[in-house]
């Protein structure tokens, strides 16, 4: 493993993308702590301090920005808009005839659709800093009751349009960097900008933990999360092997096919999408109430139900959407009738299934019937930190929680995968055995 | 200090428009959300035209001039 590390370190074109990758993620880091001009710096940490468990509306947002959202930095929003535009642009392409057309048209049509994305980013970055700033100017509204400091000094307009201009611009910025690490770096650079910002606020929440709930706990915490780590990724590997044949064919003097591979139907295709278009579905309801009287019937009953995670109430409706979106997911990438149009082509078969509809069938039969195990067990690790804050009383940033926990997983596993396909272009040993 | 401080503060707001003028110039090279969680094969294997590399360079030095006026901003702030 450490011998694999140096030889990657050894090979100079590797080298050199691992450590562009990591001086992005330096970078992307440094941001999370520089304030947002017009922001008094003492008085958000003073705030910080005193309200560390009182975040739950913005919690999950916080976490994929790495906690530099309460803090007010230049990349406040980090990759959300980014997130948030692409399930649009990707829901839109169920709904919208035009954007199904952009998406079968190959290389070309996915540039077109990732602009839109891009200008999408842009624009909810714009809309998102807005909020974000209105409410900051009430700092308790963020905070919490306690916080009295002043976050925002001067509060002009023209100091407030400033805020939201850099916070846009932060955006863009980390958009930008994490398309640099796809093109120069290792791995997909939009999920290594997560994983650094989730995986970053792994340490502080376990001390937290330690210090709040004694060390036992905090080791028994440990100890679950390594358990859930490995578990997780077993799921993660596991998949059907549909076998295909190829049948020989002779075109002009050479011979083609005549090889017999497999299609891997992974229990769990939809990888942690569908938790991430749950919980920012519950998250909705939330957000329209903050922005109304506190008092108001429906607006308690959302409060009530839907913005405190410990509510079965709210673990059902969670359940239940994850398991609808991992379907709807895996329905939308994978198309079994062109996998099998594309089989049919090139002369391959199922053993025992007639080519053409009828493999349609059966891989869509096999494929409904694979998610339902991968959909239960992703609603199951969801539930992991709603659970344990019943059980451990911790706050909902509790570091190995479902949503965290799927996304450092994949996220590595893609990224190691990545570094061991390119170490192995120079020697046959790699990271895995 | 006042005029350093509203001179930084134009500063930042010219350069946070460009730098976001010039970032949605460039080409979206990831590839959305599918390859963003495992799957989906990332072959960019297309070098980069000399226009896409002077809008590289024109980028990092409005992203530079923009960090150190926020950064100057920060330390104009602290010490007013």
């Amino acid at each position: 493993m450490l011998t694999a590390l140096a030889r990657a370190f050894r090979t100079p074109d590797l080298r050199r993308k691992l450590l562009f990758t990591l001086g992005i993620i330096v970078i992307f880091r440094l941001g999370s702590f520089i304030p947002t001009p017009g922001v008094d710096y003492t008085a958000v940490q003073e705030c910080l301090t005193q309200a560390e468990t009182n975040s739950s509306l913005l919690g999950l947002v916080n976490l994929f920005s790495g906690g530099a959202l309460l803090q007010l930095a230049v990349f406040a929003l980090g990759i959300m808009p980014y997130i948030t535009a692409s399930i649009i642009v990707q829901l839109l392409t169920v709904v919208i005839p035009r954007f199904e057309e952009l998406k079968k048209e190959g290389q070309t049509g996915t540039a077109k659709l990732t602009q839109y994305t891009r200008y999408l980013t842009i624009a909810l970055a714009i809309l998102q800093s807005t909020t974000y700033v209105s409410i900051a100017r009430d700092p308790a509204r963020l905070f919490g009751a306690q916080c009295t400091a002043q976050v925002v000094p001067d509060q002009s307009v023209p100091i407030l349009a400033l805020m939201v201009l850099t916070m846009t611009a932060g955006t863009g910025l980390v958009m930008w960097m994490g398309e640099l690490i796809t093109e120069r770096g290792v791995g997909n650079g939009m999920s290594l900008l997560i994983f650094t910002s989730i995986a970053s606020t792994f340490p502080s929440s376990i001390w937290a933990i330690g210090q709040e709930n004694g060390y036992a706990i905090m080791a028994a915490v440990i100890f679950i999360g390594l358990f859930v780590v490995a578990a997780v990724v077993a799921v993660e590997q596991s998949q059907r092997r549909v076998p295909v044949q190829y049948a020989k064919r002779m075109i002009g003097r050479r011979m083609y096919g005549g090889t017999s591979t497999y299609i891997p139907l992974k229990v769990n295709m939809a990888g942690v999408i569908p938790i991430i278009f749950a919980s920012s579905l519950l998250y909705l309801p939330a957000l329209v109430a903050q922005f109304n009287d506190p008092r108001a019937e429906w607006v308690l009953w959302i409060d009530r139900y839907l913005v405190r995670g410990d509510h079965p109430l709210y673990m059902a409706i969670y359940f239940l959407l994850i398991i609808f979106f991992a379907y709807f997911y895996v329905a939308i990438t994978f198309n079994p009738d062109e996998v099998a149009e594309n089989m049919r082509k090139y002369g391959g078969f199922i053993p025992g299934v007639r080519a053409g509809r009828p493999t349609a069938e059966y891989l869509d039969y096999i494929l409904t019937r694979i998610t339902l195990p991968g959909a239960l067990y992703l609603g199951l690790v969801s539930l992991i930190p709603l659970i344990a804050l019943v059980l451990f009383n911790a706050n909902q940033n509790f570091p190995f929680g479902g949503t965290s926990i799927l996304i450092v997983v994949g996220v590595g596993l893609e990224t190691v995968k990545q570094i061991e396909s390119q170490l192995q272009q120079r020697n046959y040993e790699g990271f895995l055995r | 200090m006042d005029v350093l401080r509203i001179s930084l503060q134009v500063l930042l707001a010219l350069t946070s428009l460009f730098l976001t003028l010039l970032i949605l110039m460039h080409k979206g090279k990831g590839g959305g959300l599918s390859d963003m969680f495992g799957g989906g094969m990332s072959s960019s294997l297309s070098g980069s035209s000399m226009a896409e590399r002077n809008l590289n360079r024109f980028t990092v030095a409005v992203a530079l001039s923009w960090a150190v006026s926020v950064i100057l901003l920060g330390v104009v702030q602290r010490f007013a």
